[in-house]
């Protein structure tokens, strides 16, 4: 039978230079060339284009996501609107994925919690955006008619998505005020994992890893029972602990 | 961390995807002109397989403003040139960070 042949997609050479640099060029070695490059790109017409492509994150190497990142960063210097932008934009597509949570979008939405959590190593964002985002990811949907096709019993993803940020990030938070928020976000974490039954082996396996790197003598619980009892003793132990502690640290993170 | 109380900028989600920006800057001027101090607008997308709402950023000058916004355009319904109905939803954008002001000439 006869066909049409099939029509490629044809892009300006402004975009295919573009995806050049940062499909095909980008590498450890030649991210200074890449971001030099960009820099002489006529921003006014290419913006909402290279935007579109620094979400593309899940295209390249899992690898090189943190390059992607560190140009983020390296631009702000000059086009701050831009990796405002980006940062956004990333939120934004965590969220999607939250309230879509479609199978097929699940290997762009981990490259996504891996870009995030470089967009901190890279200390463009800073923690407070970390943790709203780890708390998001256990409550989104949760009390709602929606939660049995937001986060089925069932479906484990969300605990992947954990996973993937903070092993990405999570070892910065050691000290200080982020030290605090991340065992006590281990603890809401805990619950949630336990409030799912019986875990895949894999998953299971890559929470023992990260337990064993970010808090090698934190408990984990094994009932939920005993996850509420330490949230309320916590809880409690916040009250007792004077506020302005927390306040004198408030820019240490 | 920016105390919950001191926050200004939110995002407008959920927005028809073929709104265009100046539509919707007239709908908020209307009672909120001269009291943000940036907006920025990303306009969806309307095709059959992949349809994505419009988001617009708003940063407020006060916090004030913000909760008189939320009260006014959370939950507000956008009808489209074919009559769909968008429920818009309005929250503290999950980064409270604005580009600064002055813009660094790039010499490259």
């Amino acid at each position: 039978p006869e066909r049409s042949a099939r029509v490629s997609k044809v892009r300006p050479p402004l975009h295919q230079y573009i995806r050049k640099l940062l499909f095909t060029d980008l590498d450890k070695s030649t991210i200074e060339h890449v971001l030099r490059q960009l820099r002489k790109l006529p921003w006014s017409e290419c913006e909402d284009y290279l935007l579109k492509c620094f979400m593309k994150v899940h295209k390249g190497k899992y690898s090189q996501v943190h390059l992607i990142a560190s140009l983020t960063a390296g631009l702000s210097r000059y086009h701050d609107e831009f990796a405002v932008a980006v940062v956004d934009e990333v939120l934004e597509e965590i969220r999607l994925g939250l309230e879509l949570n479609d199978y097929g979008m699940q290997q762009k939405r981990i490259a996504h919690m891996r870009f995030l959590g470089e967009l901190y190593n890279y200390e463009h964002i800073d923690s407070s955006v970390i943790f709203e985002t780890l708390y998001l990811i256990l409550v989104f949907g949760h009390g709602t008619p929606e939660q049995d096709v937001l986060d089925p019993p069932e479906d484990c993803f969300r605990i992947r998505m954990v996973i993937t940020l903070l092993q990405t990030c999570g070892h910065y938070f050691d000290r200080g005020s982020s030290k605090r928020k991340l065992d006590k976000f281990l603890i809401y974490f805990q619950r949630y994992i336990l409030s799912k039954g019986s875990i895949p082996l894999d998953i299971e396996f890559d929470l023992q890893d990260l337990f064993a790197d970010l808090r090698p003598n934190m408990t984990r619980y094994s009932s939920i029972e005993e996850v509420n009892a330490a949230l309320v003793e916590l809880e409690e132990h916040e009250r007792a602990v004077p506020t302005d502690k927390a306040n004198s640290e408030k820019h240490s993170d | 961390m920016k105390d919950p109380f001191d926050r200004t900028k939110v995002v407008l989600r959920h927005l028809p995807p073929t709104l265009s920006q100046s539509a919707l800057t007239e709908q908020i001027d209307g009672r909120f002109a001269g009291r943000y101090k940036w907006i920025c607008f990303r306009s969806g997308k309307n095709s059959q397989k992949h349809q994505r709402y419009s988001r617009a950023y708003i940063d407020f000058k006060r916090p004030e403003d913000v909760i008189e916004f939320a009260e006014f355009f959370d939950g507000h319904i956008f009808v489209n040139e074919k009559g769909s109905q968008f429920k818009t939803i309005v929250e503290y954008a999950p980064s409270q960070r604005v580009a600064k002001s002055w813009s660094k000439k790039d010499g490259r």
